[in-house]
């Protein structure tokens, strides 16, 4: 658990290098994507320290988050293989440093322009005068299916004997609602002024 | 017009047209699929009226192809609370519902689904029976009264498939949808109706299929009331616009008519605009909450409520999403966002195991917004596959019928304040049992589809923010059961009209903004003669 302190000066820290490369290799082992190169991953660690730096509630969880990494890691996070690292992740998973971790980076690693590249989206269409000549339709894997309503057909707005179905039991019956009397009340219950 | 916003003062008009503060007139708050419509159709019929709209006047230059940031730029980010068992509670506390705050409200980002609600939809207490924990209720009015008016919005927002007006073609996302619909027997799949040009419409041009309806179209292909009612509103000389004009509470006078609106302009200095009829198109969730901010001794429990019933069956649709994985290329982003529906599963079959239908519709997003919505909270090799297939992904939406619940509502968090020290809304929802067997069911389906044109996985998404917001002033035959009457006036106040998604008694399969639009023409027809007649 992190306390806000009673003077500023006491939280006044500073991110080392080493931090700011631990928090990266978090990020690649909780985002792993093997097409993705070290730029967005390095970018996002960047936006997670700027914000800390402006919040010392986020940057004592921070501090506080990397230090167990290490102390869980018995060592150096930074050194453990992919799978021990994400077992040291899934152990920290709730707490308040990994949610702010893993909120910020689901918000800034995929808004950048070469994770898109690397997932195969084109990003921003409009000024290349949008996808109308450039393979909105390109798709050959399927035939090309009909785009209009089979005519002469209307589509069926109830199915037959919709009406006259009973419809089902109250098992978790709850006593009826002023607005909503209903067959249950005129029964056999008690009826309340 | 937006280039003259610098020289004006804030609070006041950005049109030729300027109404007194305190001359009574009519005032519609907010400006999107019902106000907008409202307000060209007064206007039309020569009526001037003052549109207070809370955002700011963009336009498509200012749009960006950018999720976050048109997200960020257009969305409307007051802050909000939510509690219930939902699972919105927990993945997005603060922000229950996706809608735009801006001029031409919500439908700048919307999608432009269509269809119409059945006939049986207007009748659910009759049709369904009675549902433990439902508060379901007909509506006072049926497709009867509708169709004409439905015609009118469909010819107004240029519906496809209709009234001359052409489908749009398929596009990637579409043909997998298609082609598994037919493959499990479904008959009922089309590219639309969507209310976007797939042809020169209206002046304004044919769909370049960008893939970014979510972020405002900036082609203008996509129908709005940014780029149809407003301008021609606009034009009859008699609208005054009034954007970043928040209203915060609507006042009454000792006969309990309402008598002006006091609004906030953007730097936080209080205005009144007197008022002869008050139409409120705030959305569901802030028109709830400005009534119940307009509260006085006279109306203790906000103005409007002596049903009781401003606030509750707040309604959302079902709402889920399903995944495809595939091993080959579909990438769905290339395209119209939504260009197709299915309906056979959107009929009553109460063997199904619940009451009400739903409807399947394609629906694509970037890897940014995929990443936060796909799979709320995770993270780890599971989480990134799903990203990783995001170029062979296929995505449907299921938008299905939710119970109007009265727990299920809008109230004052009175803990919690926004920046002009106002009491911000607490959204309270819980499923009900049929939400919950129809999202299985629907879940199930959508996974039907997929696995029949061979996807290798699929993935199911929990419902997103609410962008359909419904049911918060309900209509009703009785004064005691709902709101506001058959035109979407006030039962207890003769000159208020709510003209939003409010006022829906039950929310159909159907996505909600054509019967929103349909029902604002509608109403407009007879504020008019109301007002013509003298009678307000
Ligand atoms: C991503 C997305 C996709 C969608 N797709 C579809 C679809 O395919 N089909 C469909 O039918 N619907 C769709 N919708 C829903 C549709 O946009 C809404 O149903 C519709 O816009 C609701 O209309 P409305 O008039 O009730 O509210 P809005 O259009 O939200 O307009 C309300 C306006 O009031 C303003 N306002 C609010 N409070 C105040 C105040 N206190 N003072 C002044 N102004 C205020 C707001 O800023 C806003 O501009 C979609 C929505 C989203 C977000």
């Amino acid at each position: 658990m992190v306390f806000p302190a009673k003077y500023p000066s006491l939280n006044a820290t500073e991110m080392t290098d080493e931090a700011r490369h631990a928090l990266i290799r978090v990020l690649r082992v909780a985002f792993p994507h093997a097409g993705v190169p070290d730029g967005p991953y390095e970018r996002t660690a960047d936006t997670i320290l700027t914000e800390a730096q402006n919040e010392t509630w986020f940057r004592v969880a921070l501090t506080q988050g990397l230090l167990s990494l290490n102390q869980l890691a018995d060592g150096d996070f930074r050194a453990l293989a992919d799978e021990a690292a994400l077992k040291v992740l899934r152990r920290v998973e709730g707490t308040e440093f990994f949610g702010f971790v893993r909120r910020t980076a689901v918000l800034n690693l995929y808004d950048d322009a070469e994770v898109w590249e690397a997932l195969g989206y084109e990003g921003p269409s409009f000024d290349k005068g949008g996808y109308l000549h450039r393979g909105f339709n390109d798709l050959d894997w399927l035939p090309d299916p009909r785009i209009e309503f089979p005519a002469g057909e209307t589509m069926p707005e109830m199915a037959p004997g919709a009406t006259g179905a009973p419809r089902p039991a109250a098992q978790d019956h709850t006593p009826d609602s002023t607005n909503q009397p209903g067959t249950t009340s005129s029964d056999m219950e008690e009826v309340k002024k | 017009m937006p280039s003259a916003d610098q020289h004006r003062s804030p609070g006041m008009s950005v049109t030729q047209h300027s109404i007194d503060q305190n001359d009574d007139a009519v005032v519609i708050i907010g400006s999107g699929a019902g106000g907008g419509t409202l307000a060209y159709e007064l206007t039309a019929q020569g009526i001037p009226v003052v549109v207070l709209e809370a955002g700011p006047y963009l336009t498509q230059d200012d749009y960006v192809n950018d999720e976050w940031e048109a997200f960020n730029q257009m969305a409307w980010l007051d802050p909000r609370t939510t509690s219930g068992s939902w699972r919105i509670a927990r993945d997005f506390p603060n922000l229950p519902a996706w809608v735009v705050k801006a001029v031409g409200g919500t439908p700048t980002h919307w999608s432009g689904a269509t269809p119409r609600f059945k006939e049986h939809e207007f009748k659910v207490r009759s049709v369904y029976g009675r549902v433990d924990d439902a508060n379901l209720l007909d509506w006072p009015i049926g497709l009867q009264d509708l169709a004409p008016y439905y015609d009118r919005a469909e010819k107004a927002m240029g519906s496809t498939h209709l009234h001359g007006r052409p489908p749009l073609p398929a596009n990637n996302n579409y043909k997998v949808f298609a082609n598994g619909a037919e493959r499990v027997g479904y008959r009922f799949y089309a590219t639309g109706p969507y209310a976007t040009n797939a042809e020169e419409y209206d002046g304004r041009p044919a769909s370049i299929q960008d893939g970014f309806n979510f972020q405002g179209d900036k082609n203008r292909s996509k129908w709005s009331p940014l780029v149809r009612e407003i301008p021609r509103a606009e034009a009859t000389g008699l609208l005054d616009l009034r954007p970043e004009s928040h209203a915060v509470q609507i006042t009454h006078d000792a006969q309990g008519r309402a008598d002006a609106v006091l609004y906030l302009d953007k730097e936080g200095n209080l205005h009144r605009q007197a008022a002869k009829v008050v139409c409120l198109a705030a959305n569901s969730i802030e028109t709830a909450r400005l009534l119940l901010l307009s509260a006085t001794p006279r109306f203790p429990d906000g103005l409007a409520n002596s049903s009781g019933q401003v606030g509750r069956n707040y309604m959302r649709h079902l709402t889920g999403t399903v995944w495809g994985h595939f091993d080959k290329p579909v990438r769905m982003y290339r395209g119209e966002t939504m260009a197709g529906i299915i309906g056979d599963e959107s009929l009553h079959d109460p063997d199904r195991g619940f009451a009400g239908g739903y409807y399947m519709e394609t629906i694509s997003l970037g890897p940014a917004f995929m990443a936060a919505f796909v799979e709320p909270g995770a993270w780890g090799p599971d989480f990134a596959r799903l990203l990783d297939a995001y170029a062979k992904s296929a995505g449907m939406w299921i938008v299905g019928e939710d119970m109007p619940q009265e727990t299920n509502r809008v109230t004052l968090n009175t803990t919690v304040k926004d920046v002009n020290g106002l009491p911000v809304p607490n959204v309270h929802y819980d499923d009900h049992p049929n939400d919950v067997a129809m999202r299985e069911h629907a879940y199930t389906a959508g996974e039907k589809v997929y696995q029949a044109v061979g996807a290798q996985s699929t993935h199911r998404t929990p419902p997103y923010p609410a962008t359909h917001n419904l049911g918060t002033a309900r209509m009703s035959e009785r004064a005691e059961d709902g709101v506001v009457d058959r035109w979407g006036r006030a039962h207890d106040v003769r000159n208020l009209f709510v003209s939003d998604g409010s006022t829906f008694t039950s929310g159909a399969a159907a996505n909600p903004t054509l019967t929103i639009v349909a029902l604002a023409i509608r109403q407009a027809e007879y504020i008019a003669a109301e007002l013509k007649a003298q009678r307000i």
